[in-house]
């Protein structure tokens, strides 16, 4: 070999201690100190390629109603405008719906929400295309728009049917019960406020083709729409993510209309094009995570054991279907929580209003089932007149019981988390030490609630759990590692990269993941559903594997060795049964002598997930590979004159199976939980009786700042292997955590109760504002003195 | 001609527009994509930088957000970007402490915070390990930076342990080019208008250093944006895409930047700062620094002035509210003569003051408190740090012997523009300081103020907190002898 970079550790020195950074190790994120000199390249700091173009939308005014006239002239006129684009301009398929059709790229003379894209302009500039949206002459004949999901439901707007899902009677367990019980709770969306906006870069490529950079969680998909609306087959796009500067799902189907918009655009004017949505766009434009409006009857007994449940979800889904189906069938699913409901009917319905159509959101629709769940069994407790620790204990699943929709509850190893978070967060003591302080304290008073997590793994849509990789070894010994997955933020790339570490014995150094890119490994499901490492770490995994055995394979040959006196030892390839008298020989000098003799040093690999199947027909059967589970108890201080409120402490316990890396899980547990408190407490979409987004900016949209971050905040990994054989016996990470934040709104439920000796369960919808919390104590008190 | 420093290097350019940002001109012109886009709005923080100024001190720092501020703001002083603070394996000590506690996770938001650190690192002198850092230090450094990834638990800890790294003062990088020191005391003013710092295509910078120029400049340009800190007026060019033809910056004219202790009364220049007023008012109105502490971000509070905060007239800003219940007094300068009004007189209608085209506010006076009379703040909204109020209240009372004397309440969020309660004042006055005459004054809020619900509130939550607010702030000022917590 001539020349070995200057980065890489010279062989000798790799030999004498073991390999660095392989799974399990607290190992950073690998662009960390990219990150902090800000020299990770995001799509809007790409050096623009001379020519460049700028695109932006102009939007609708009303909530609703036919578009009589479209006027562009002076849109046309404007200073910088290159060109102009409306619905008719669309070369091919005009409608990007991603699973079901009925979202047209431009309104298709009908608007169906305020703000909704009328047409696109091209300029010169950014400030000139975002100047000359705002020049267009449109009339319209409004109609009435359907703005809440109550108005959906009385009006019978679904853009999907309902489903329903069955476990025994539940209509004469209640009957039986002897105490029955009904109860609502509404609970607000989310905006996602992924720091980096929506965006797209797309270039004009040869044989009318496309490549785009896109900040897409599902670049398979953008690819499909790009081809289809430039009617082209899917070979001539190319799709290309390399990071986002945060998705949270948000990025799963709403990155496709932009990159589409700046496709079209590049084609037409056969000049880049960007397509950047400013944050007050980005806001109004893309969907958010559905709003529900639940209620349940319960049938219970005097212990507080439920003995059937009746529950109805409905979500906000806005204009079209998108993704509201599974995300309603996963609120579904995730409506028991950890409890046995023993007998249950569960309805869902997709509620059609002409609001910005919801999406994907970190949970995707769980955490509003599961609130409802917690909110159940708080309900219950101050029926019955018992701590809700002590109800949610009692009708905790069972090895070997079954869900509402059929699934086996195994390896349930729940209660032992919960029991040990019970401990070591001293719930008993501290809940002593509230009862003190809330009788000694006029004003202020004190919550606290322990919650438990249990979050079923895998794409609902069977399909999906597929992934592919792409694996590379070169002549030095370095590796190139490419998959499906995208990086968010996640540590995906850094996770799955461990991965291969692992497999080879490498340093980590020797591993570089390049951008996601639908021309290195194709026909990608989304990054969503926390399944990134469960699903590309066993595709990389297996493609190492595959090089392993041409490896080993050719060394047995070579050296006239059995396979088993093959080894990958620190850096090294090890031959010879016997450690003294073994060969060395570094990894670099091993692969440089299997190209020699025509090893082939690049394959593929490919995994897809075992046992889940799940028949919507009959609504049963394993829609997940197993379960992640989890504990947070949270205590909170309230101020019954305001409302306002400070979460003193947070506890969390939570099972990652054998994290692959416990820093990545750990912040992602805290990020998760601190998102998840966001969404219940500070952070609130409000529209307009017009249908306008109010809470449309960050000074109107509130995400938790750091003071917000409880006082005394401890995570902990519950270190125990999944039963089910995934990526090292590892556990998914990125949305079960999210749920932890349902502790908090738990223990300001819990607080506000006390005014009332929780003998009244308060209504606390969400997001849980001062405003809501004051009301709440209002509604206590005047309950108490009734 | 805008001249500045840019992580040690002097940089001067005459084809700058008067509108264009410093977020803007980094990442277009200079190609520097290390400062971030989040909100363009002032909110989000990714783009925050430091901003260096030649003191007799040295050079001395402050954060701000590159998104909202005019390269006005940087000539002839020194920048700094998270590319210019460290670079690959030699990082920053709040890089490597970002790092090191796994700080970053889709990076987006990092740059910013980095800044945000390095600048605390700078002003607590963490290189020279003075003091270890208070959460709430840390907290209030930023204040001004959202992270959607981490929940901020490793960015904290990474504060805490920026000074265990070898250290290093910045002020060596942004002189490093060691040539061409900018003299403080700068050139001598002229007399009448000074030209203008950028004139492109009908569009004008001007940056007047004494009063007297700023009056020559608003009788040539009466309609010109008069830009203090800019961080509301800032939004008009990045959130609505205007453009300005002509803009007046006023943070250079000291005479409105200082503040004077006079005899009775504290005389605080309208150009003053958030950040200035924190300190400035800690020992003579502790609630009302309390309170600053919690206005916009530090960023914010680093460019924003209280004269702006009035001037403004916004129904929501926070300041107005604590002015009016104290009872300032307003100096109002310009072609038609200096003025003095009472803070009770200026405001006249939605975002409407008694400013004439051609005047400025020059000044705020308000009297020190006697040991009779008392200030309590509450500032009521959604999140604690960085939000717009729903309500803003103030109550300045006076009592003696146990009667209370005088009172003025006034509240921001629950009118077109900030308000006193007369009617709950009158309420007040001539009663025994008791809860009961608290409990009975709140029934008057319903008559001084009818609210309006938005985004922020409910008029009936505006109300309600308001009532409870009144008997919040008796049980404050009583603390410790009712036995009762407020």
């Amino acid at each position: 070999m001539s020349h070995v970079s200057s980065k890489v550790t010279p062989w000798e020195a790799r030999r004498q201690r073991p390999a660095k950074g392989k799974s399990g190790s607290k190992l950073a994120h690998e662009s960390a100190e990219k990150h902090v000199l800000g020299t990770a390249t995001y799509i809007d700091d790409m050096p623009e390629l001379a020519g460049t173009l700028f695109a932006a939308v102009g939007k609708s005014t009303i909530a609703h109603g036919k578009i009589l006239s479209l006027d562009l002239t002076a849109v046309r006129n404007a200073p910088g405008v290159v060109d102009v684009i409306t619905l008719d301009d669309i070369p091919g398929e005009k409608d990007i719906g991603p699973v079901f059709k009925g979202d047209p790229i431009f309104a298709d003379g009908v608007v169906e929400f305020h703000g909704q894209a009328l047409f696109a302009v091209l300029a010169e500039s950014f400030e000139q295309a975002k100047r000359a949206t705002l020049l267009a002459e449109v009339s319209y004949e409004e109609q009435p728009a359907l703005l809440t999901i109550k108005d959906a439901l009385q009006q019978n707007a679904f853009v999907r049917p309902a489903h329903s899902m069955q476990k025994g009677d539940a209509a004469s367990a209640i009957a039986a019960a002897p105490i029955q019980m009904s109860g609502e709770l509404y609970v607000k969306g989310q905006e996602h406020f992924y720091l980096e906006g929506q965006i797209s870069y797309a270039l004009p490529a040869e044989d009318g083709g496309i490549k785009l950079y896109c900040s897409s969680q599902h670049p398979t998909e953008v690819q499909k729409l790009v081809a289809e609306v430039l009617d082209l087959p899917i070979n001539h796009v190319q799709v290309e993510v390399r990071r986002m500067g945060g998705g949270f799902g948000g990025k799963e189907t709403q990155a496709a209309q932009w990159g589409c918009i700046a496709s079209v655009f590049a084609r037409r004017q056969n000049r880049p094009v960007k397509m950047r949505l400013d944050r007050q766009d980005d806001m109004v434009l893309t969907g958010k995570r559905h709003d529900f409006y639940n209620r349940y009857q319960l049938g219970i007994d005097e212990n507080g054991k439920i003995l059937g449940a009746d529950i109805e979800l409905a979500g906000f889904c806005g204009y079209s279907p998108d993704l509201s189906d599974a995300i309603v069938d996963r609120a579904m699913f995730h409506v028991d929580n950890a409890y046995d409901l023993n007998n249950a009917r569960v309805i869902g319905h997709r509620c059609k209003t002409n609001t910005v159509s919801n999406t994907a959101y970190r949970g995707f629709g769980g955490p509003q089932g599961m609130i409802f769940a917690e909110a159940m069994l708080d309900d219950i407790a101050r029926k019955v007149g018992k701590d809700p620790l002590d109800v949610r204990k009692a009708n905790f699943y069972r090895d070997g019981g079954s869900t509402h929709y059929g699934q086996p509850v195994e390896d349930f190893f729940l209660p032992e988390l919960v029991e040990q978070l019970e401990q070591d967060s001293d719930y008993r003591g501290r809940r002593a030490a509230i009862s003190e302080f809330n009788r000694a304290n006029r004003w202020k008073k004190r919550g606290l609630a322990l919650t438990p997590i249990r979050f079923g793994i895998s794409f609902t849509i069977q399909f999906l759990n597929q992934a592919g990789a792409l694996v590379h070894i070169y002549t030095d010994g370095s590796i190139h590692l490419n998959h499906g997955g995208t990086e968010m933020g996640q540590g995906l790339f850094t996770k799955v990269a461990q991965v291969v570490a692992h497999e080879f014995d490498l340093d980590i150094d020797m591993i570089q993941a390049s951008a996601t890119a639908t021309d290195k490994v194709p026909n990608t499901s989304p990054t969503a559903a926390s399944s990134g490492s469960d699903l590309n770490g066993k595709a990389a995994q297996n493609a190492c594997q595959i090089l392993k055995s041409r490896l080993v394979q050719f060394a047995q040959q070579h050296y006239q060795v059995n396979a088993s006196d093959v080894r990958f030892i620190n850096n090294h390839v090890v031959i010879g049964a016997d450690e003294n008298s073994a060969q060395w020989i570094s990894f670099a000098d091993f692969v440089t002598l299997a190209y020699q003799n025509r090893v082939s040093l690049s394959t593929t690999g490919y995994y897809a997930t075992p046992k889940i199947h799940y028949n919507r027909d009959t609504a049963s059967g394993r829609p997940f590979f197993y379960f992640a589970f989890g504990a947070c108890c949270a205590e909170v201080e309230i101020d019954t004159l305001t409302g306002e409120y400070k979460v003193l402490r947070a506890d969390i316990l939570h099972d990652a199976g054998r994290s692959l890396n416990p820093a990545i899980d750990i912040g992602q547990i805290e990020g998760a939980f601190i998102q998840g408190m966001g969404w219940l407490t500070t952070e609130e979409l409000l529209w307009d009786d017009k249908g306008r987004l109010q809470s449309n900016s960050a000074a109107t949209y509130k995400i938790p700042t750091s003071v917000d971050m409880p006082e005394h905040f401890n995570v902990q990994l519950f270190d125990r292997a999944n039963a089910e054989d995934t990526i090292y016996n590892s556990k998914a990470v990125g949305e079960p955590p999210f749920m932890h934040g349902i502790a908090v709104w738990c223990a300001l439920r819990d607080a506000v109760a006390s005014v009332a000796d929780y003998k009244i369960s308060p209504p606390l919808d969400t997001p849980a504002t001062p405003e809501r919390v004051l009301n709440a104590v209002m509604y206590c008190l005047q309950e108490s003195k009734a | 001609m805008i001249r500045f420093n840019l992580n040690g290097r002097w940089i001067e350019d005459n084809k700058i527009d008067p509108n264009c940002t410093i977020l803007k001109y980094l990442r277009t012109t200079m190609m520097q994509p290390d400062v971030k886009e989040g909100c363009a709005a002032g909110d989000c923080g990714a783009c925050t930088l430091m901003l260096g100024e030649m003191t007799e001190r040295g050079i001395e720092y402050r954060t701000l957000n590159a998104c909202i501020a005019l390269m006005a703001n940087v000539h002839e002083r020194y920048l700094l970007t998270p590319s210019g603070i460290g670079r690959a394996g030699q990082l920053h000590p709040a890089q490597q402490a970002l790092v090191d506690c796994h700080g970053s996770q889709c990076g987006f938001c990092t740059p910013g915070f980095v800044m945000s650190l390095a600048n605390l690192y700078q002003q607590t002198g963490q290189y020279a390990q003075q003091s270890a850092l208070s959460d709430e230090q840390i907290h209030a450094a930023l204040s001004g930076n959202l992270c959607r990834c981490t929940g901020y638990r490793p960015i904290i800890e990474a504060a805490h342990k920026m000074a265990d790294f070898p250290a290093c003062d910045l002020t060596a990088v942004s002189s490093r080019s060691g040539v061409q020191v900018f003299n403080p005391q700068g050139e001598k003013p002229v007399e009448g208008s000074p030209a203008a710092l950028q004139d492109i295509d009908g569009r004008r910078l001007f940056m007047p250093l004494t009063e007297e120029q700023l009056k020559a400049l608003l009788r040539d340009y009466p309609d010109a944006c008069l830009w203090a800190g800019g961080t509301d007026v800032g939004l008009e060019i990045t959130q609505r895409f205007k453009q300005f033809d002509t803009i007046i910056c006023l943070n250079r004219i000291s005479t409105l930047a200082r503040t004077q202790m006079l005899d009775k009364q504290l005389w605080l220049g309208a150009g003053v700062t958030y950040s200035q007023a924190e300190h400035e008012l800690a020992d003579l109105f502790p609630s009302f620094a309390q309170l600053l502490h919690r206005i916009g971000s530090r960023q914010i509070r680093n460019m924003g002035t209280l004269g702006g905060n009035i001037a403004n007239a916004s129904p929501i800003g926070d300041t107005p509210p604590a002015f009016l219940a104290l009872n300032a007094t307003l100096e109002i300068d310009g072609n038609h003569g200096r003025r003095e009004v009472a803070i009770d007189d200026f405001y006249l209608g939605y975002k409407q003051t008694m400013l004439q085209p051609g005047e400025y506010l020059r000044a705020i006076r308000i009297n020190k408190l006697q040991s009779s009379e008392s200030l309590t703040l509450h500032k009521i909204s959604k999140r604690y740090d960085d939000d717009i109020s729903a309500v803003m209240f103030a109550l300045y009372l006076d009592v003696q012997n146990g009667i209370i004397q005088k009172a003025r309440l006034a509240c921001g969020g629950v009118a077109a523009t900030p308000l006193r309660a007369q009617k709950t004042e009158q309420a007040l006055v001539g009663q025994p300081f008791s809860e009961n005459t608290f409990l009975q004054a709140a029934n008057f809020i319903g008559q001084d103020y009818q609210p309006l619900s938005d985004v922020r509130a409910s008029k009936e939550y505006r109300l309600q907190v308001t009532r409870n607010l009144l008997l919040k702030s008796y049980l404050e000022l009583t603390a410790g002898q009712t036995g009762d917590a407020a």
